[in-house]
C-alpha cells in the first residue's frame, strides 16, 4: 500500500515509534539532574529567608491555580524541611538512577512543591522550561535504562544497547527546535522589537546592578547603535537557522558546536541562569544519533579488550558472588575489567606473583594491569575508581576510617556469602556446598 | 504467541501517538495563545495552569531603552537613609550568576508585597527603625543614560505589621 496516507504513517513511525537506543536519554539524565541543582539547591541553603515562616516570599499566580498556592503557604515548617531532605534525596537518586521514574517523579514534584512556596529565587522563566522537560523526563523510565545504578542492580552489562521507542528523545528535539524558532519569532513580531528598535542597545547600556555582565567590548559596543542594530538582527537570524543545522545530519555536528559556542556567550555577557550552560547544551546532545553512542562506547569496550585488561577473581561457586560481579560488570562501562571464576584458575601465581587459591576463595582479588593487586573491601574501593558508573561511590570511601569499616564490614558478609542465595535460584546447585560451607 | 505481542505493541503506539498529539498540542497552545491566537480570535483564551509556555515571548523579545529597579533604603534612629545591598536582603546565591542582577528585587515594589517585605526587613535588619522601598527608574537608557527618577513606592515605618 503506498500514497500520502502510507507515507505519512512511515514518517510518523520513525520519527515518534521505531525503537532506537535509549543510551542518549541515559546520557541527558545528569545533565538534567544538574540543572535541578544548581536552580533549586542554592535556595534551600537559606530555608529561614526562602521557605520558612518569616520569610519574604513571591507567588506565581498565573502558573499555579491559588487553591495550590494557599495549601502549599499552609505548609508548618516541619514540613518545609521533610520536603527539603527528600528532595535532596530524589535528586541524588535521580542522578545517579538509582529507581529512576519514581526518583524523577518525586524531585519534580519537590521543584514544583518549592516554587509553589516561594517562587522569588527559583521562578525564573528558565525554570519554567526546566519544568516542562522534567514532566517529559518523568513521563517513562527510559532515562534510567543505561548509565544508571539500576543498569548495574539488574547486572545487565548490555544495558547501553537497550531499545526503546524514541518520542521522548524526539520529543525533547522538538521542545528545543521550538524554543528557538519562538523565540526569534516573538522578536520580530506580536510586540518585539528587535527589528524596529535598539534592543542590543539598550541592553548594552542598562546600568551596572542589571542584566548585563562587564565583558571587555561593552562599553565600545554601546556607542556603536547601527552595529548594535545589525547584530540584534544576526541573532535573530541566528536563532532561525540554528535548529535547521541540528535536523540536518550533514550539518548537525556543527549546530551542536556553534550552538553550545552561543549559549557560552549568552552566559559571557548577561546573567542568564544555569540552565542556558547545563541544559540547552545537553538537549543540543539529543540531536546526537544514540547508534553512535551505542558505537562509541562498543569501540571502547573493543579497544579494552585488545589490551591489557585488569582481572577480578571470585568465587563462581558462590551465587551471592556471581550476582555482585555480574553488577561489577555491569559497571564497567568500557570493559576496563575481566572477570575469572577462581576454580577454573590452574595457576593463580600466573596472573600476579605470590597470589594463591586460599586468596581465591576467601575474597574478592583485583589484578590492575600495572600490576598492583589488592583484595577484598581495598578491590572494591579500586572499582569504584576505575568503573565509570561506581565514580560516585569513590570519594566516600577515599574518606579517612573508610577503610577500616569497610574491610571489617567485607569480612562479616564474605563469611557468611554462601549462605546468601542466588535470586534467579541458581544456588540450588551450589546448595551442598553453601552448606557444606557455612 | 507472535500475534499477542503484535497486539500489545499496536496498543503501546497507539498511547505513545496519543501522547505526542496531546503533548504538542498543549505545547503549542501554550505558545501561541497569549501573543498570537488571543489577538487573532479577539479574547483572552484559557491558560493551562502548572504548565508555562515554554518558548518564544518570554525570552527578552522585547527590550525598550527604558528600565526599572527597586532600591530599599534603612533609617537609622536619628539618621540619615542608607542604601542597602540586595545581596545582604537576599542571600541566597545562585549557581553561575547573580540573581539580584536579574532584577529579582523589583517584585516588593507590589503593594501586595508591602507588608510582608517589611516584616522580612525589620527581621533580617534590626539596627534599622525604618525602611523606604523606592522605585528608581531610567527613562531612556539611549538617549540619557545616566538620568534617573526615584520615586518612593511605600516606608516600612516601625512597629507596622
Amino acid at each position: 500500500m503506498t500514497g500520502p496516507g502510507s507515507s505519512l504513517r512511515r514518517l510518523w513511525r520513525r520519527a515518534f515509534l521505531e525503537e532506537r537506543p535509549s543510551v542518549g536519554l541515559a546520557a541527558f539524565r545528569p545533565a538534567v539532574a544538574l540543572t535541578v541543582g544548581a536552580h533549586v539547591l542554592p535556595s534551600l541553603f537559606e530555608l529561614q529567608d526562602n521557605y520558612l515562616r518569616g520569610a519574604f516570599k513571591a507567588k506565581n499566580h498565573w502558573f499555579f491555580p491559588q487553591e495550590i498556592l494557599t495549601l502549599i503557604e499552609a505548609s508548618p515548617d516541619w514540613l518545609v524541611i521533610g520536603m527539603a531532605s527528600c528532595f535532596v534525596l530524589a535528586l541524588a537518586s535521580f542522578a545517579l538512577g538509582l529507581r529512576t521514574q519514581r526518583s524523577a517523579i518525586a524531585m519534580t514534584g519537590g521543584c514544583y512543591y518549592f516554587y509553589a512556596l516561594n517562587a522569588m529565587h527559583i521562578g525564573t522563566l528558565s525554570f519554567d522550561i526546566l519544568l516542562v522537560t522534567l514532566v517529559l523526563v518523568c513521563a517513562t523510565e527510559y532515562p534510567g535504562d543505561a548509565l544508571s545504578l539500576d543498569a548495574v542492580r539488574r547486572g545487565d552489562a548490555a544495558a547501553h544497547r537497550h531499545r526503546r521507542p524514541f518520542f521522548v528523545q524526539r520529543l525533547l528535539q522538538l521542545q528545543l527546535t521550538w524554543t528557538f524558532w519562538y523565540t526569534a519569532l516573538s522578536k520580530i513580531s506580536a510586540g518585539g522589537n528587535w527589528l524596529t528598535g535598539q534592543p542590543f542597545l539598550s541592553l548594552m547600556q542598562y546600568p551596572p546592578e542589571g542584566v548585563v555582565r562587564a565583558f571587555p567590548l561593552r562599553a565600545w559596543l554601546g556607542g556603536q547603535p547601527q552595529l548594535c542594530h545589525w547584530l540584534g538582527v544576526a541573532l535573530v537570524a541566528f536563532e532561525f537557522v540554528l535548529p535547521a543545522l541540528w535536523w540536518i545530519p550533514r550539518t548537525r555536528r556543527i549546530g551542536i558546536m556553534l550552538g553550545v559556542a552561543f549559549q557560552l556567550m549568552l552566559w559571557g555577557i548577561l546573567h542568564v541562569p544555569t540552565i542556558f550552560l547545563f541544559m540547552f547544551p545537553a538537549l543540543m546532545g539529543l540531536f546526537v544519533p544514540p547508534e553512535r553512542i551505542v558505537s562509541w562506547i562498543e569501540d571502547r569496550r573493543a579497544d579494552a579488550q585488545a589490551g591489557a585488561r585488569a582481572v577480578l577473581v571470585y568465587d563462581g561457586a558462590c551465587g551471592f558472588c556471581r550476582r555482585q560481579v555480574r553488577r561489577l560488570q555491569a559497571a564497567d562501562l568500557f570493559g576496563w575489567v575481566r572477570a575469572v571464576d577462581a576454580a577454573t584458575l590452574d595457576a593463580p601465581e600466573r596472573l600476579a606473583p605470590g597470589l594463591d587459591a586460599a586468596r581465591c576463595r576467601r575474597e574478592l582479588v583485583l589484578i590492575e594491569p600495572g600490576g598492583r593487586v589488592s583484595g577484598g573491601f581495598a578491590a572494591l574501593a579500586r572499582l569504584t575508581r576505575r568503573l565509570p558508573l561506581l565514580w560516585w561511590a569513590a570519594p566516600a570511601l577515599a574518606l579517612p576510617g573508610a577503610s577500616w569499616v569497610g574491610g571489617r564490614l567485607y569480612r562479616a558478609v564474605a563469611a557468611r556469602r554462601r549462605r546468601c542465595g542466588d535470586a534467579a535460584g541458581s544456588c540450588g546447585t551450589d546448595q551442598g556446598a553453601c552448606s557444606s560451607n557455612a | 504467541m507472535q500475534r499477542m505481542k503484535n497486539d500489545v505493541i499496536r496498543r503501546r503506539n497507539i498511547l505513545i501517538s496519543a501522547f505526542v498529539v496531546v503533548w504538542t498540542a498543549v505545547f503549542q497552545y501554550e505558545t501561541l495563545r497569549y501573543k498570537y491566537l488571543g489577538p487573532w480570535l479577539g479574547r483572552d483564551l484559557p491558560k493551562i495552569r502548572l504548565l508555562f509556555p515554554p518558548a518564544g515571548w518570554i525570552m527578552f523579545y522585547r527590550i525598550d531603552p527604558a528600565y526599572g529597579m527597586a532600591e530599599v533604603y534603612g533609617v537609622r534612629p536619628g539618621g540619615p537613609p542608607e542604601l542597602l545591598d540586595p545581596h545582604a536582603m537576599f542571600e541566597t546565591r545562585a549557581l553561575g550568576y547573580d540573581n539580584i542582577r536579574r532584577n529579582v528585587l523589583v517584585g516588593v515594589l507590589t503593594r501586595d508585597a508591602a507588608a510582608p517585605f517589611c516584616r522580612y526587613l525589620h527581621r533580617k535588619f534590626p539596627a534599622y527603625a525604618s525602611f523606604s522601598v523606592v522605585y528608581a527608574e531610567y527613562p531612556d537608557l539611549i538617549g540619557e543614560p545616566a538620568r534617573v527618577r526615584r520615586a518612593t513606592a511605600y516606608r516600612c515605618e516601625p512597629g507596622a505589621p
